[in-house]
């Protein structure tokens, strides 16, 4: 078979990997801004990204194959799903790279150890009680921190777990209420400065957060939940002078078991949700998506084969996408394992090859600066054997 | 006993283990706090009135059936699209809804209504509730069996399958409450199982029996009720199964499904039905033991051990001794809970009373933060007033982050508070608490008549002064409802 193991493709992926090189951090590093998206439920990397040119693609995924003539191209073996037409453009443009193979350190199947694990950075579930995000924060260089009440915002009416820790981060989600008076705040601060430390910190986080969305001022034409909405408002924070570098946003609803194509397959809606999000992102943020890197990640990938009921299971190896003005796209970045039966991880799943930290170490390292040896000790400990990938962005 | 004691205790009865005290219920509790909540185990008599006037199960997935078949899916409806994206605004009929495809207008437009009469259902219940011990462990075992309308058909069922299957073993055999979740149409259709069929089943064999919608569905083995019943339901994530035992169990459990409409056997939908065509025949091995039985008692007999397994005894103390003690709870509570489950053959009433019986769940100081619907409930029967319809309690839930029945995924709602407390989540429940108060300026309230009513001696000096140097009696109520003792319990 001429597709099998160790063929890269797009790109001299071989240096991308295991260079050490760190690209010099330099002009416009105040202006970086980093957002991770969290696909909860595990999406269906071989769906998102149908690997059409694997001679075994079309028979391992009978029922749910993208095939060629029906993917956006991206070469001459991997394609994109076709509700994701903006990522294509993208894509071309040079602003994306696709991952392939990918995933984090986790081997089961639980969504909750699968989803903690990729949130506290460590190598198991609940090895740490705090997320990587938010401890990369801790180390942002000193530029990136001058003058910033917090360096990270979810989007969520509670924490991930991804943006819990030291760091200060804040939260938000529109509202329908009218905002309190001034004084019945102040009170209640004081209140909770005396008596609960942890209520205090969130009100105060809450203040300031109102202050940078404009209460009232976010549109809802999607409804309050809607992705876009989420995303929209990810760029006025980021677009805060004093406001956070770093945003979190997630999306729920990616575990497939049935019914995944079809007129009402949720799989198609889901991607066009996600491909207008990243829309509304980049036309929020302006010139700053020059300098913006979007990292897209899910807790694992699905089963290679469709299921008896017309979906797929958990499963191991999936897609990850980076994109943004800062990256150097338009590359598709896989250490292929094949889909021959033999090939499969278990006998079921795309075999992972790559490990998701090694891209996360590599945004941190070079977008945002965070030291290498604090991204190995206080971030991702437990993965010195996961290099970071390097030549991720445009110098 | 002191009286001041007495009080604390009869704080933490009803504002701990209850769903929040009422103007007069410190007083009345306060002879026999933990009388009065080992009083509240038993099973109902009767069912309170808005839940008795829900649809039946049968009704309800009979009326999920038909709009299946009006939208063009299944003649029976036994194929079930999800519709993730549903909108909060829209889902409610309101104006938000973007994503406007007609499927979701259709949705909305049926089965709203009935959404926000079962939420209404459910909070008002609490309201009002004699016994909100018993109501609170409702709560607790209906979020532990999880059935979430983040996949459409629960938009129905879950408030009836919360009713038939869970409420109804609140106080009796755990092993009931799983039997009756993993029969209940709600859960085997959101967790796939009506659709799983053995690979060498009869189906699987003579896939042309099956009408050529049905035949797209039920290809093979679908293993995620297997799978949650073991990581959530029973042994607890680390229980010590393998991915053979998930799989295993999948197998047993082949053929539980339900009647769909249009049945060939022509009977009232929405029923168990085992299909015996769709189950894998032979032994199957579970943990180490292998199940010789055929057919449904299989599976029977395979949750039963479920049910009695040590792990589970386990992981469903740590959960109730999360719930009731701390979010980190005390591992000598767990194991008096746990005893309490293993001694009794998993009787609920009888592990319940061990929480009582903790000495752990009366620590003075007010711990668990309430999660949102908590402090909704807790809120309106301080205040004695003022309900309010489905639709805008679904709207303030949706905000503060709990969307009843929605729940994001199969392991429920977190019950923790580093989940809850957020800056987003704390300014939800503070413009709250301000439009409620201003609401009921012309009330007259007193604020610190209440507070000490429902607090009693919870309420902090901090508070007292806070309430005390409000610049009107509604600044004061919501700084009353604010105040740390009271969005804690």
């Amino acid at each position: 078979m001429i597709v099998d193991r160790r063929i890269f493709l797009g790109s001299a992926a071989g240096a991308l990997i295991a260079g050490q090189a760190r690209v010099a951090f330099a002009a416009g590093e105040t202006d970086r801004r980093f957002v991770v998206v969290m696909l909860r439920g595990a999406m269906d990397g071989l769906s998102a990204v149908p690997a059409f040119g694997d001679p075994n693609y079309a028979s391992a995924r009978t029922g749910l194959a993208i095939p060629r003539d029906g993917a956006i191209k991206l070469n001459d073996f991997f394609g994109l799903h076709p509700a994701l037409a903006g990522l294509g453009r993208r894509y071309a443009g040079g602003e994306l790279l696709v991952f392939h193979a990918i995933a984090s350190p986790y081997r089961d199947r639980s969504h909750f150890d699968g989803q903690n694990l990729l949130e506290n950075g460590s190598a198991r579930p609940f090895g740490l009680a705090d997320g990587w995000l938010n401890r990369a924060l801790t180390a942002l260089p000193g530029s990136l921190k001058a003058s910033r009440r917090e360096f990270g915002v979810a989007l969520a009416p509670a924490m991930p777990l991804m943006l819990r820790g030291p760091a200060p981060v804040t939260s938000w989600s529109p509202s329908i209420l009218p905002a309190p008076r001034a004084d019945l705040i102040s009170r209640l601060g004081r209140l909770y400065r005396d008596t609960d430390p942890k209520l205090a910190q969130a009100l105060e986080g809450a203040a300031q957060a109102n202050g940078v969305a404009g209460v009232g001022g976010m549109g809802r034409e999607g409804g309050a939940n809607d992705f876009s909405t989420l995303m929209s408002a990810a760029a006025k924070f980021l677009s805060e002078p004093a406001g956070p570098c770093v945003a979190m946003v997630e999306s729920t609803g990616w575990d497939t078991h049935a019914n995944q194509v079809g007129p009402y397959g949720v799989l198609n809606r889901n991607l066009l949700a996600l491909d207008k999000g990243i829309d509304a992102l980049a036309a929020g943020l302006g010139q700053r998506w020059r300098q913006t890197a979007v990292l897209i990640v899910t807790e694992f990938g699905r089963t290679v084969a469709m299921n008896g009921t017309g979906g797929s299971d958990h499963g191991n190896g999936g897609a990850a996408f980076l994109l943004g003005g800062a990256v150097a796209g338009g590359r598709v970045i896989a250490d292929w394992p094949g889909l021959a039966r033999g090939n499969l991880y278990e006998g079921r799943d795309l075999k992972p090859t790559t490990d998701l930290r090694a891209l996360m170490k590599g945004a941190l390292v070079d977008h945002l600066g965070i030291p290498g040896a604090f991204v190995e000790r206080g971030v991702f400990p437990d993965s010195t054997q996961v290099r970071a990938m390097t030549g991720l962005f445009r110098a | 006993m002191g009286v001041h004691v007495s009080l604390v205790h009869a704080a933490i009865a009803a504002n701990r283990f209850g769903l929040g005290a009422r103007n007069q219920d410190l007083k009345a509790i306060a002879g026999d706090p933990r009388g009065w909540l080992k009083a509240q185990l038993r099973p109902e008599t009767s069912l309170p009135g808005p839940l008795a006037a829900l649809p039946s199960t049968e009704d309800a997935t009979t009326a999920f059936a038909k709009w299946l078949s009006s939208i063009g899916v299944g003649p029976s409806g036994e194929g079930t699209p999800r519709i993730n994206s549903i909108t909060p605004g829209a889902a409610m009929g309101g104006t938000g809804g973007g994503n406007k495809q007609g499927i979701e207008q259709s949705y909305v437009k049926t089965f709203g209504p009935g959404y926000a009469t079962a939420v209404s259902a459910r909070i008002g219940v609490g309201e009002t509730s004699e016994r909100p011990f018993f109501e609170r462990l409702v709560r607790f075992w209906g979020n532990h069996f999880t059935v979430s309308a983040a996949k459409a058909s629960a938009i129905v069922l879950a408030p009836v399958f919360e009713r038939d299957a869970i409420r109804a073993h609140v106080c009796g055999k755990f092993a009931d409450m799983l039997r009756a979740s993993c029969r209940h149409p709600a859960m085997l259709l959101y967790l796939d199982n009506y659709i799983s069929i053995g690979p060498n089943s009869y189906l699987a064999k003579n896939p042309g029996v099956l009408p050529e919608y049905l035949r797209n569905l039920m290809k093979g083995l679908n293993e995620n009720l297997a799978r949650e019943v073991l990581e959530l339901h029973t042994m607890g994530v680390r229980g010590g199964y393998t991915q053979a035992d998930v799989t295993s169990l999948a197998k047993i459990i082949t053929g539980w499904g339900y009647l769909g409409a249009n049945n060939q056997a022509n009977d009232t939908p929405g029923k168990f039905r085992f299909l015996g065509a769709a189950h894998e025949p032979g032994t199957h091995t579970l943990l180490g033991k292998a199940y010789v039985q055929q057919g449904e008692a299989q599976g029977e007999a395979a949750l039963r051990d479920l049910a009695a397994h040590p792990a589970t005894a386990e992981h469903l103390a740590t959960k109730l001794a999360r719930h009731f003690i701390a979010d980190n709870p005390p591992p000598a509570a767990v194991a008096a809970i746990a005893r309490a489950y293993r001694g009794s053959d998993g009787d609920l009433a009888a592990t319940a009373a061990a929480i009582v019986d903790a000495p752990e769940a009366w620590a003075p100081q007010p711990r668990k933060f309430k999660a949102p619907e908590e402090l909704l409930i807790s809120t309106i029967r301080a205040l004695g007033a003022p309900k309010l319809d489905g639709q805008k309690l679904v709207a303030l839930l949706d905000r503060m982050g709990q969307r009843p029945y929605w729940a994001p995924a199969p392991d429920g709602w977190p019950d923790a508070e580093d989940h809850w407390i957020s800056a987003d989540a704390i300014w939800k429940r503070l413009e709250w608490a301000d439009a409620l108060s201003k609401g009921l300026a012309a009330a007259n309230l007193d604020p610190m008549e209440i507070a000490a009513r429902v607090l009693g001696p919870q309420l902090s000096a901090n508070t007292q002064t806070a309430i005390a140097g409000a610049e009107n009696p509604a600044q004061g109520l919501a700084i009353f409802l604010a105040s740390p003792e009271f969005q804690r319990r």
